[in-house]
């Protein structure tokens, strides 16, 4: 099962990217309209440029959940549902409305990502400090925490929005919706290509400890799981890598809450596999996203591919619910 | 408690103290176990048998607990990490067991050997232990409650297949007698190397398995001693706070297995 699974995300994987590439739009006398085909050698490097930056962004959202739950036993975490993303995304207004005040160029030196992991970061121990049961925590008002920590931090970037003038505001919202960069630069690739590769090193080689947190806290640590250690890896993990694709993406929601589940659908729960396969199924499910977006608004990028991941990603968060299937 | 002891004790526990906020779960116990021992705790509900036995496989958070726990010499107290060296010398069943994930029975045992090293000689012989071998490939989640508590303890057999502390908090929780009686054979087999510390509900179970019996009162150590000399209508009268009495209807499983004497105690 494992084997198969890990090889039917492969193929999907590379369906979703064969479609994001094939898909765009082109330019003709009547406007802008949509095209299925194989592009020319220029428009394919460009496209295949962003399929990579939209698999590389979905599976640090990936492994951001997978981190999460595992650090919050609750496999309703991800950095949407828990309010990581919006005080990620709180940070980056902050820092690029400070830099306006001041201005400063915050992009140049990396400033927005700098905002959004104090803010994930911050926003992660509000979360998990007020989600605290007597003993470890409570997955109710884990969720009920987050969502309101995310509802504040969202208000508080909508207000430093109406603070920055019209053209950093139009920045602003339409990132807050969730947009894959057309054209990413080479800094943020890197940034983003490498925060994956810590990510998935860390939760690969601590898979089997993994394992064996799924375990009450204290037959854990009978078996000899050094939980502080390990949580304080999941913690950097999950809140760096939903800090990073936030900065480069806007807070994209349900990716990081639907792959990791559907990674463990196909694969089984051990985490020697379900690492690569929640990075594989956060990437296609971003890029099946993106591919998607292109045939929804016919090629113009105007609709955010956040839309999408919500569109789609919150009727399956709902019968995840429903069904109790997150529980299995 | 303090006794005579030829060897050396494979677990010794001085001043043992744990504490939720203002209530003191546990108000300094001491207790030394050796080589062949199967001590039942008792007592109340709340009197601190669930604290002891976590305080001895030193699991509790950082801060609450104090006191020294030393493991054949090893100082557990000490450790910092909860390290894999304990994972070798004691292995805790706590009363409510969780499996977060979509494990196998057999699954959820290997992950007993996480810090001792993969074997599968040992999973199979644990998984027998508890009887489970024909359901071992069975998914986790669809396990009865009382199969799910025997993967439990077949986690902690296949820790520590080779001696050592198995510390089991109401191990026989919905379990059914036929299964406790097979359970009890395994502890007892695994006592001959290592020592079995449990903490019981009932006390006539806890006479027919235990060779010793600790009762605990109110987070302290009530009195110690040889099971059938410790459970005793007046000890437990005064332990429960209610009249108890000895008679030929206390309930328990019939244990007619070569291993049991006559008195019903097992032979250590």
């Amino acid at each position: 099962m494992r084997a198969r699974g890990c090889v039917l995300l492969a193929i999907t994987m590379l369906l979703a990217a064969c479609l994001r590439v094939a898909i765009g739009p082109i330019g003709d006398e009547g406007g802008i309209r949509l095209a299925l085909g194989i592009p020319s050698s220029e428009i394919f490097a460009l496209r295949l440029q962003g399929t990579v930056s939209a698999a590389l962004l979905g599976a640090a959202l990936g492994l951001s959940g997978l981190a999460l739950q595992a650090l919050l036993r609750n496999p309703l975490a991800s950095p949407f549902v828990l309010g990581v993303s919006s005080g990620a995304g709180f940070g980056v207004a902050a820092v690029l409305a400070l830099a306006y005040t001041l201005s400063i160029p915050a992009v140049t030196f990396g400033g927005e990502v700098f905002g959004a992991v104090v803010g994930a970061l911050v926003t992660l121990t509000l979360v998990a400090w007020l989600g605290r049961a007597r003993e470890g925590h409570d997955p109710t008002s884990l969720v009920l925490s987050g969502v309101i920590i995310g509802a504040i931090f969202s208000a508080g970037t909508m207000l430093l929005e109406q603070l920055v003038p019209h053209g950093l505001r139009g920045d602003l919202l339409a990132w807050m919706a969730g947009r894959l960069p057309e054209l990413p630069s080479r800094a943020a690739f890197w940034t983003v290509a490498a925060s994956v590769a810590v990510g998935w090193s860390v939760l690969r080689m601590q898979a089997l400890a993994l394992d064996v947190a799924s375990l009450s806290d204290e037959e854990s640590r009978s078996s000899g799981v050094n939980l502080g250690a390990l949580r304080r890896h999941l913690f950097l993990v999950g809140g760096l890598l939903a800090a990073v694709a936030v900065a480069y993406a806007g807070p994209i929601g349900f990716v990081g809450l639907i792959g990791p589940h559907l990674a463990r659908r196909l694969v089984g729960p051990s985490h020697a596999t379900l690492v690569p396969a929640t990075a594989l199924a956060g990437a296609t499910l971003l890029v099946t996203a993106d591919a998607a977006r292109q045939v929804i608004d016919l090629g113009t990028g105007r609709l955010p591919v956040g839309v999408v991941t919500a569109l789609a990603g919150g009727p399956a968060f709902l019968w995840l619910l429903r069904s109790g299937r997150w529980n299995r | 408690m303090s006794q005579a002891h030829a060897t050396k004790p494979l677990l010794t526990g001085v001043g043992l103290r744990l504490n939720y906020g203002s209530v003191e779960a546990l108000a300094g116990v001491d207790l030394t176990v050796e080589v062949g021992s199967i001590i039942a705790v008792v007592g109340a509900n709340g009197c601190g048998k669930s604290s002891l036995l976590r305080v001895l496989a030193c699991v509790t958070p950082d801060g609450v607990s104090s006191g020294r726990v030393e493991y054949a010499g090893l100082n557990a107290s000490s450790h910092g990490d909860r390290g894999r060296a304990l994972a070798a010398v004691r292995a805790l069943v706590p009363q409510r067991p969780e499996v977060g994930a979509a494990f196998s029975a057999r699954e959820v045992v290997r992950l007993g050997r996480y810090a001792v090293g993969p074997d599968e000689h040992a999973v199979d012989r644990a998984l027998a232990d508890v009887g489970l071998s024909a359901r071992a490939s069975v998914a986790y989640t669809a396990l009865s409650g009382g199969e799910r508590q025997r993967v439990a303890i077949a986690r902690a057999l296949a820790q520590l297949d080779h001696g050592g502390v198995l510390l089991l908090d109401e191990p026989f929780g919905g379990i059914d007698p036929g299964e406790v009686v097979r359970i009890a054979r395994a502890l007892h087999a695994r006592a001959q190397k290592g020592a079995v510390v449990m903490s019981l509900h009932d006390p006539g179970l806890a006479r027919a398995i235990a060779t010793h019996a600790l009762v605990l009162q109110a987070g302290r150590a009530m009195v110690f001693g040889l099971a059938d000399q410790v459970l005793t209508a007046a000890h437990l009268t005064k332990a429960y706070g209610s009249p108890m009495r000895e008679a030929s209807g206390w309930i328990m499983p019939q244990l007619d297995a070569p291993s049991f004497s006559s008195q019903g105690r097992m032979q250590p």
